[in-house]
């Protein structure tokens, strides 16, 4: 008779439901990622589910926060795109910014401000109600996740190994996605596939 | 028109006061938009070869907050580094407990307002007298509100090098402020359990009550091993208290070590003290599942048990039966035609007693929460509980002898709703035979409800769910199975036998109780729980036989019965109360203290000495960590014995009025309290603060020690 452990049990998932409802969605590495479909900056749509067979990078991005001007100012992230652009890697910016909060633009001003900072990605995804950050569980900016040309999330984090706004310290520092990338492309399985991120923290409408 | 040529030029300027720098040469106070930031010493000059200590104080704009070492979801920890003179080594920070910012679903770990990042700093032991220690700070953070700004600004302190026999001066206040913030080392084990994605932390302590505690939260100081945003659900148990953690994305495997904070708030005088301490524990896995909630496992389900057996039973008193047999009688007619719907109608009634249950239950679980805010305790280590129990009992057993009887009226009532055909009808039928219950209580059911009494929200209503499944049991099965009215005993005679019969157990409990009462306070509350037990019974008698009597007789009756119940209520309620406490601090006088009485502290003064007074009490989390932190250290203790003070100890555990009048002297309604009355029978005393360290007491008392010396 587990009555006890049973209501305790019972009491305690139902506290994490409803919890959860406020964490969302975790997406887990190894299992398939999240579909979504969102309004890119281009005036399309994007879904996910259309682009199996090709591997896609999503990067949680606000051009204000000091961390995403560290990577962009010194070109890190831009080369990246440019790289994974040239093999075929789908990138998309996505934008969870909620509308007057800081990072919320336009998709034009969000193309301008590509060409201006010399990126680019494949499309900039717009997220201003925040659906696609909640379900991969965004909280900072920059952030990435990884999913491979079968639709599984293979990494998720932060990217590089050493949290902080100086552009000093992005040679010095051991840079996760690139390496994930690099794994992906030889058919190894991702060595560090769950980093930390660090940045500002994704602005959710409150 | 957007214009991007604006939007560039800010980003370069965004980009350019990115750090905030202050002039290369440092200096002991610098300061951005948001935050001022100082070096402070503990103390103003050094010797060769000591151990000071260094903060960084940062004191942050409103709503504006820098992070701790583990910054949560987002954000960066403030780091600081130290430039040194050659051979001079400094520590890692000292965090001071941090508080949660939520932003959202991003919850971040950091500090508001103000707080001081401590070091430890070793002077070589190879400093010449008359140089200058030149400590150099090149201190980094991240301040945020909405956004994020990095800053950096650079401090610098010369403290002068003096010989060993110069005083090295009291540094800033800053630097013991921050200490006292510090996370201590807990004072009751904490143990961990691993479960399937959550991780349980237990503090153990059966005999500490824990009551008092407003919230608990757990700081992981690594990220990964605990969701940050996750709620971490606690509860309070005889055992002690467990929080619940969800497991993050770097999730602790067995045998790994977990380290963070544990912050405690508790609710005392003048608000709430909020406390730090140190949690540094390896887990097991779920399985080994320890003795302790083994325990308490069968004890709730044996509760359970009698419960449903008490629920059964009820259905033979006679106030019940009646209601079942008739409604049985109206199943017996339909069965036949409708199997389905006689199914229904027993379902429609069990519904309506556990309805009436869980009212019932959900009444007791306000009481006791609203209790426990005026202060009440529902456990038998308060000996008010255990007489008023007692006095249920009695009352209940001289109710099933048959002195007095209840609740006819709202029988009458309930009779016309039950009395409703269709499926309302039964459920208000399930209403009414758990409201005639009630009164007529089995005495499986009385014990189950004292026992449910002291255990969480969740048990209680377990176990009055079963009581009303017992209830509902034998209707539900009859119809369920009609041919088992057959079996149906007939009403008669014998009911009453049992119902009387019932009455001694009852009587068996109040006597047992009254045993537990005379163990917790003494031989005079005996006399006290009998006195009141006679003063019910007449009370009881008086307002039997006014039910029969003309309306004058009536009121008059009733009235003296209300009135000589209050006076056995308030009677029992005072003697308890002013009864001299169980045996607690009485025997303790070999150790350094003596207990308070308002005397000894008056004869104390008038003879000049001093006098250190520490009101404290069992069921206060920040007293007991008080003494454990400080009041019990050897330098403490040393200080006191070198200044011929007297260390006076009152127990504020039973309410003594005496210290309640103490307390009140100083404008306090409750405890913790610490006062040290210098020597000299007209000095002023002092009070110290709430959280205490070796130092401030040792300094409060060294202190006035030097002015009465002058």
């Amino acid at each position: 008779m587990f009555l006890h452990q049973f209501y305790k049990m019972a009491v305690i998932s139902f506290a994490f439901a409803v919890g959860s409802t406020a964490v969302y969605a975790e997406p887990v590495i190894d299992k398939p990622a999240p579909l979504f479909s969102g309004a890119a900056a281009d005036g399309s749509t994007i879904k996910l589910d259309d682009l199996k067979g090709k591997t896609v990078v999503l990067e949680w991005t606000n051009h204000e926060c000091p961390f995403v001007v560290k990577h962009y100012e010194s070109g890190n992230i831009p080369k990246l795109q440019k790289e994974a652009v040239a093999k075929g890697i789908v990138w998309l910016q996505v934008i969870t910014s909620a509308a007057g909060k800081q990072g919320s633009v336009s998709g034009e001003t969000a193309q301008k401000l590509n060409a201006h900072r010399g990126a680019t990605p494949t499309n900039t995804v717009l997220d201003s109600d925040g659906t696609i950050g909640k379900l991969y569980g965004a909280t900072n900016t920059p952030q990435f996740f990884i999913i491979d040309p079968q639709g599984v999330l293979v990494y998720k984090g932060g990217i590089d190994s050493i949290p902080s706004a100086d552009q000093a310290d992005i040679p010095k520092a051991e840079n996760y996605v690139s390496a994930a990338l690099a794994d992906l492309a030889t058919g190894r399985k991702v060595a560090k596939s769950s980093t930390k991120p660090y940045g500002c923290s994704v602005k959710y409408a409150s | 028109m957007f214009n991007f040529r604006s939007l560039s030029c800010v980003a370069l300027v965004l980009s350019s006061v990115c750090y905030l720098t202050a002039p290369q040469a440092g200096t002991v106070e610098a300061a951005t938009e948001q935050v001022k930031a100082r070096l402070v010493a503990s103390v103003d000059a050094v010797h060769a070869g000591d151990e000071i200590l260094v903060g960084v104080n940062q004191r942050i704009i409103p709503h504006w907050h820098t992070y701790w070492i583990n910054s949560g979801d987002s954000g960066l920890p403030t780091t600081i580094n130290y430039k040194l003179p050659t051979g001079a080594t400094a520590g890692e920070i000292q965090w001071p407990t941090p508080e949660r910012i939520t932003l959202g679903s991003v919850t971040n770990y950091g500090y508001a307002n103000e707080v001081t990042l401590l070091s430890s700093i070793k002077i070589p032991s190879d400093s010449v007298v008359g140089s200058t220690f030149s400590i150099n700070a090149a201190v980094k953070w991240l301040v945020c509100e909405e956004i994020c700004i990095p800053q950096k600004v650079d401090l610098a302190l010369d403290l002068p090098v003096v010989p060993p026999s110069v005083n090295t001066g009291q540094g800033s206040p800053l630097i013991e402020a921050a200490r006292v913030s510090l996370p201590v080392a807990s004072p009751w084990p904490i143990s961990l359990e691993h479960g399937e994605n959550t991780l349980s932390l237990r503090i153990t302590d059966k005999k500490f009550n824990f009551k008092a505690i407003q919230t608990i939260a757990f700081y992981p100081s690594e990220w990964g091993k605990v969701v940050h945003n996750a709620e971490q659900p606690w509860q309070v148990s005889s055992e002690g208290i467990e929080l619940t953690l969800k497991s993050g994305e770097a999730p602790l495997s067995v045998g790994q070590n977990l380290s963070g904070v544990l912050a405690i708030t508790e609710n005392s005088s003048g608000g709430s003290i909020t406390r730090g301490y140190v949690v540094n524990v390896t887990g097991q896995a779920a399985v080994v599942s320890n003795a302790s909630s083994g325990e308490s496992e069968v004890v709730l389900t044996t509760a359970l048990l009698l419960a449903l057996l008490g629920g059964v039973i009820l259905n033979l008193m006679p106030c019940v039966f009646p209601v079942l047999s008739i409604k049985a009688l109206s199943l017996i007619k339909h069965a036949q035609q409708h199997p389905k719907e006689t199914r229904l109608h027993g379902l429609a009634y069990t519904l309506g007693i556990l309805f009436s249950f869980a009212l019932l239950g959900g009444v007791l679980i306000a009481l006791k929460a609203g209790g426990a805010q005026i202060g009440w305790g529902f456990q038998f280590q308060s000996p008010l509980f255990v007489l008023a129990v007692a006095y249920l009992m009695f009352a209940v057993g001289l109710s099933l002898s048959g002195v007095f009887s209840i609740g006819g009226s709202i029988t009458g009532i309930g009779s016309s709703l039950a009395g409703r055909s269709g499926y309302s009808g039964s459920f208000f039928t399930g209403v009414l035979a758990t409201v005639v219950a009630t009164p007529c209580t089995a005495p499986f059911m009385g014990a189950a409800i004292g026992f449910a009494l002291t255990q969480p929200a969740v048990s209680l209503l377990s176990v009055f769910f079963s009581l009303g499944l017992g209830l509902a049991l034998p209707f539900l099965l009859l119809s369920h199975y009609p041919a088992l009215q057959r079996k149906l005993p007939k009403a008669g005679i014998w009911m009453d036998r049992l119902k009387q019969g019932l009455a001694f157990p009852m009587y068996g409990a109040a006597v047992w109780l009254v045993w537990v009462l005379a163990q917790q306070a003494g031989v005079n509350s005996v006399a006290i729980a009998l006195g009141g037990m006679v003063i019910i019974a007449f009370a009881a008698w008086l307002y039997e036989f006014s039910k029969y009597s003309g309306k004058i007789a009536q009121r008059s009756g009733l009235g003296i019965a209300s009135l000589s119940l209050a006076f056995a209520l308030l009677g029992g309620y005072f003697g308890i109360e002013t009864a001299p406490a169980a045996p607690t601090l009485a025997a303790k006088s070999s150790k350094n203290f003596e207990a308070y009485t308002p005397e000894r502290l008056s004869a104390l003064r008038h003879q000049g000495k001093p006098v250190f007074v520490n009101l404290t009490a069992a069921w206060c989390i920040s007293c007991l960590v008080n003494e454990k932190v400080a009041l019990s250290q050897n330098s403490v203790i040393d200080a006191f014995k070198q200044s011929g003070i007297t260390y006076l100890k009152g127990d504020w555990t039973n309410r003594d009025a005496e210290i309640t009048k103490l307390l009140a002297e100083f404008g306090r309604s409750g405890v913790p309290l610490y006062v040290f009355y210098p020597a000299g029978n007209a000095s002023q005393p002092i009070v110290l603060p709430q959280i205490l360290t070796p130092e401030i007491v040792t300094k409060a008392v060294g202190a006035s020690l030097v002015n009465a010396a002058l």
